[in-house]
């Protein structure tokens, strides 16, 4: 797997119409919307910025369904920069996709005046927010809640020979097919609400931490971000209480005398039957369905794709860590969160930096920065669970249930095959079906799609074995768009280094960011999905494109986190804190440059990681 | 024997604002140290009541300021220099002076404990400062007799040249002059250095900077080697960097010679880090606690590691700490514009971003 045949010269990556298609791959462009490709009525802007490739969220090549996630923020951050918060200097992002992968450019303000006036308009907006936000987040904890309810509600109705009885006697006006296609668009309105509201607050909680960060530097040049986020970060944030709910699970089966049964092995399914055999077992059953909804709703991935799946549609890796605290418990390990240290340590890191200030007006400001991240520190950090985690894990399901209704009409051979029509041609499939299923003609859907699936899987397969390149087209001086730089971690060094990564190839050494102190020599595994957890020895340094919540477990194992994608604040960084692991994220290459096996150092300091020897090579 | 109001001789430990003008600001520094708890070397101070009584018995103060009065060009000052120096030398103090400096020396260890006989100037701040360095101090002194003659060699340090030419430049007037001495005993030091408890290139109050080389500190302190260089974050006490520098050479006592010399240091061992990671540790610790002590002023300390009990056990002591200058006299400028509000100080961060993620480790000082 190489990517031989993307040239990068001097300071620009590729332009996007130079990049040729993968052998094989020849037609991807149709299984995408037409809005999404580069063209060559739109090429004069689109060979004048730089893209880059979104590998944070989503770094693999498309399903064509799943391009719906990214549409979702493409319109939600874009519209609450550009329209709604003023943020001044900052539309949206742009989104368009080449072989498959999805590349992003933020959309600057450029015109001086125009920047000028959307700053009043910012400063009452966005300040109302801030002047309201615990209100406006319990206000919004409701709406998302509200919204998962409705979404929960759903029904995705099957197409019997002959509708219901009530059709007639309650004279409903409507009949299964109706509701189908409308399940359907409401399903998908679901999805477009819940980014929404996700990015109602969040780009303002982000300038908030901008703001904050500025300052800290400026006071404080040799500051480590880690020990800024160690200020902001509260204690009881969402992201810990699935796990928290595996320890007190896994106390109780001891408790209840069903460890043992729990850690016999074999699969959880057949376990969790097992145990409902007897009373004890019972109520551990009944202990762990009472936490499942919401905290088993927590996705192995980042909740962007449909293979990201979460504990409940697996339980294979919440058991993998249950069973694991249970040893753990036996051996008298105390598995409490040091909760009362964190704050502690928050509170005195706090007061001796402001200690340390030069004036008064200084701390006046450090206070007033301070306060308000952590007032959004709460969003910042629990808005994930919301949206993509718990959300999207119902999302998912719920939409599969419309792969089955076209299995069952005959035109898939299995649900997830669905994911390879984009949500325009789902949409058009389960019209012609519940149409065909009106008139009673044969449809030509079946013939077509099977086909057509078949084809696209060829063209799927073609597109991964060629690693996308990490940008597209000229470099400019400077990136200064604050969300690319705060979201995406995507800095003007950071590019720079891409550029020199790619000119100078096989370097042993990867550059990102210190996300964890220590130093740790050792084995590396590469891990490119959540499927593959169980792989991880004793020991190893997992090298992946990001880290997931629910990869908390294996963190337990393992030396070292090295992750293609992330910053200080990304989970990789914040676990292996937790751990006390060293950690380097966002090295943007470690999955394509370091293979299993190999013997690397990861340097949590200064973020780098070093291959030291090749696998097999010993 | 002195009233006890204007003793010639004072311990250390004893050495606080009261007493503070006759000590100087090197003493001052050392007993606040001790009554926080911290190792410093024991020691004593000679006062500058001492200096004043041996001024006025022989007549010396007439004869330095006819000597200064006649020194205008700088030819002068330096013939000025040299016959005042040789006045000192040739004046001894007063025999119970002597004695009470014998007395306190013998009490320190013996009458071959080696000492270091250092200056502590009285003049106010900014001089003070600048005046440290040109003061002079003796390491590895041994024998009462050989302390009370390095005590008047200090004595005489006030009026050297420089010394003669600066006070010049700032008008201070010479009759005023006293001086204080510190005799300390002598620490065997392995590895010694300085800390600034600020980044002086960026002037970041949350960094500590560690400059050591093996053997005594004289090494450091006058730029005969490159030193290792050890960043540690104040707050969290993170070693941010190491900077290991190849360490030619090595002060230490020299018994042929009799007193301190410098010598080289085993090619194996130049490369090596003079200090580890624990003892940049405590170091940086002790700074931090210094700081604080000190109301919060960034300090410039002098320190050494030296053999504490059998088994390689080494310990750091303290041996000097005053306020950092540079940083410290600035005019500190607030950093967001005055007035600015939060949400102008967020537009503000909006259009200049900071990368949140890329930073290395520090890169402090060059």
């Amino acid at each position: 797997m190489t990517s031989t045949d993307v040239s990068v010269t001097g300071s620009r990556f590729p332009s996007p119409f130079e990049v040729p298609t993968p052998p094989g791959a020849e037609g991807w462009q149709r299984m995408y919307p037409w809005y999404l490709q580069f063209s060559q009525e739109n090429r004069e802007f689109e060979d004048s910025v730089l893209w880059f490739q979104d590998g944070m969220h989503h770094p693999e090549v498309e399903f064509p369904f799943d391009t719906i996630t990214h549409e979702c923020w493409r319109l939600a951050l874009g519209q609450y920069n550009s329209r709604v918060f003023a943020v001044p200097p900052a539309y949206g992002i742009e989104q368009r996709i080449l072989n498959g992968y999805l590349y992003i450019t933020p959309i600057p303000v450029t015109d001086e005046q125009w920047m000028g006036e959307r700053v009043a308009a910012f400063t009452r907006r966005a300040g109302y927010y801030y002047q309201n936000w615990d209100r406006l987040f319990e206000q919004w904890k409701t709406k998302m809640t509200g919204l998962i309810g409705e979404l929960k509600a759903v029904d995705v109705p099957a197409l019997p020979r002959l509708d219901d009885e009530e059709v007639v006697t309650r004279a409903l006006g409507t009949t299964r097919g109706y509701r189908l296609l409308e399940a359907y668009d409401h399903t998908l309105e679901n999805l477009f609400l819940a980014w929404q509201y996700h990015f109602e607050m969040l780009n303002l909680g982000y300038a908030a931490y901008l703001n904050l960060f500025r300052f800290a530097r400026q006071a404080f040049p040799g500051i480590r971000d880690e020990t800024l986020a160690q200020m902001v970060a509260g204690a009881d944030i969402l992201f810990f209480r699935p796990d928290d709910e595996l320890k007190r699970l896994a106390q109780l089966a001891l408790e209840l005398g069903v460890a043992d049964q729990i850690r016999a092995g074999g699969r959880p399914e057949a376990t969790v039957e097992a145990l409902r055999a007897t009373e004890r077992g019972c109520e551990w059953v009944q202990a762990m369905e009472a936490v499942k909804d919401p905290w088993f709703h927590f996705s192995n991935g980042a909740g962007f794709y449909h293979h990201h799946r979460s504990w409940i549609d697996d339980l294979t890796i919440p058991w993998a860590a249950l069973t694991g605290y249970i040893d753990r418990l036996e051996r008298g390990e105390r598995l409490d969160r040091p909760r009362a240290e964190v704050l502690e340590r928050r509170e005195r890191l706090t007061a001796e930096y402001r200690e340390l200030l030069a004036t008064d007006e200084d701390r006046t400001t450090f206070d007033q920065n301070i306060g308000l991240a952590r007032t959004v520190a709460t969003y910042i950090e629990d808005h994930n669970f919301y949206v993509e985690h718990w959300h999207h894990t119902i999302w998912w399901n719920k939409i599969r249930e419309f792969g089955d209704r076209l299995v069952e009409g005959g035109w898939l051979d299995e649900r997830d095959d669905m994911f390879y029509l984009n949500r325009w041609e789902l949409g058009q499939a389960l019209y012609e079906l519940v149409a065909c299923w009106a008139t009673g003609a044969p449809s030509r859907g079946p013939h077509y799609w099977k086909a057509e699936v078949a084809d696209r899987r060829r063209i799927v397969t073609a597109l991964r074995a060629q690693p996308p390149a990490p940008a597209l087209g000229p470099v400019p001086e400077e990136i200064s768009e604050p969300f690319t730089v705060m979201l995406w971690g995507i800095t003007t060094e950071r590019v720079r280094q891409w550029l020199g990564a790619a000119a100078a190839g096989g370097e042993d050494e990867l550059r990102g960011v210190a996300g964890s102190p220590g130093q740790v020599e050792g084995r590396a595994r590469v891990i490119l999905a959540a499927s593959q957890l169980g792989e991880v020895e004793q020991g190893e340094i997992l090298i992946c494109p990001i880290t997931a919540p629910s990869w908390g477990p294996v963190f337990g194992k393992i030396g070292a986190a090295v992750s293609d994608i992330g910053g200080i604040m990304s989970h990789a960084a914040i676990v292996s804190r937790e751990f006390g692991l060293p950690a380097v994220v966002g090295t943007g290459s470690g999955t394509k440059r370091v293979r299993t096996g190999d013997r690397v150092r990861v340097d949590g300091d200064t973020g780098v990681v070093t291959i030291l020897e090749r696998a097999g090579r010993a | 024997m002195p009233a006890a109001a204007h003793p010639h001789v004072i311990g250390l430990d004893a050495c606080d604002h009261p007493v503070g003008g006759s000590v100087g600001g090197k003493a001052l520094g050392l007993g606040f140290l001790l009554r926080q708890g911290l190792r410093v070397p024991p020691g004593f101070v000679v006062t500058t009541e001492a200096y004043r009584e041996c001024l006025a018995r022989s007549g010396l103060a007439t004869r330095i300021s006819r000597e200064l009065d006649a020194a205008g060009s700088l030819r002068a000052r330096q013939r000025a220099s040299a016959r005042i120096r040789a006045l000192f030398e040739s004046e001894p103090p007063a025999p119970d002076v002597l004695d009470e400096v014998r007395a306190a020396y013998h009490a320190l260890g013996g009458p071959d404990a080696p000492v270091a006989v250092r200056s502590s100037a009285t003049t106010e701040d900014t001089a003070e400062a600048s005046f440290a360095g040109q003061l002079d101090s003796y390491l590895w002194v041994q024998g009462a007799d050989e302390v009370a003659r390095h005590v008047v060699r200090c004595w005489g340090s006030l009026f050297t040249p420089q010394a003669i030419s600066y006070r010049a430049h700032l008008g201070i007037a010479p009759h005023g002059l006293a001086m204080a001495v510190v005799v300390q005993r002598m620490v065997p030091a392995e590895a010694a250095g300085v800390m600034l408890t600020i980044d002086p290139v960026t002037g970041d109050r949350s960094q500590i900077v560690i400059e050591a080389a093996f053997g005594l500190g004289v090494a450091v302190v006058d730029g005969e080697v490159t030193p290792d260089r050890f960043c540690v974050d104040k707050v969290t006490g993170e070693l941010r960097s190491a900077t290991i520098a190849r360490k030619h050479l090595a002060h230490h006592f020299d018994p042929d010679a009799g007193g301190v010399g410098a010598t080289a240091v085993p090619a194996h061992l130049q490369a090596q880090p003079c200090l580890t990671q624990t003892e940049v540790g405590r170091i940086a610790l002790l700074g931090k606690q210094v700081e604080r002590a000190m109301g919060g002023r960034a300090q410039d300390i002098e320190w050494a590691v030296a053999p504490a009990g059998g088994d390689g056990e080494r310990e750091v002591l303290l041996l000097q700490t005053r306020p950092e200058t540079v940083w410290s006299r600035r005019t500190p400028a607030p950093i967001a514009p005055p007035g600015l509000p939060l949400m102008g100080r967020l537009v503000e961060a909006l259009h200049q971003p900071v990368n949140l993620d890329d930073r290395g480790p520090s890169t402090l000082g060059s």
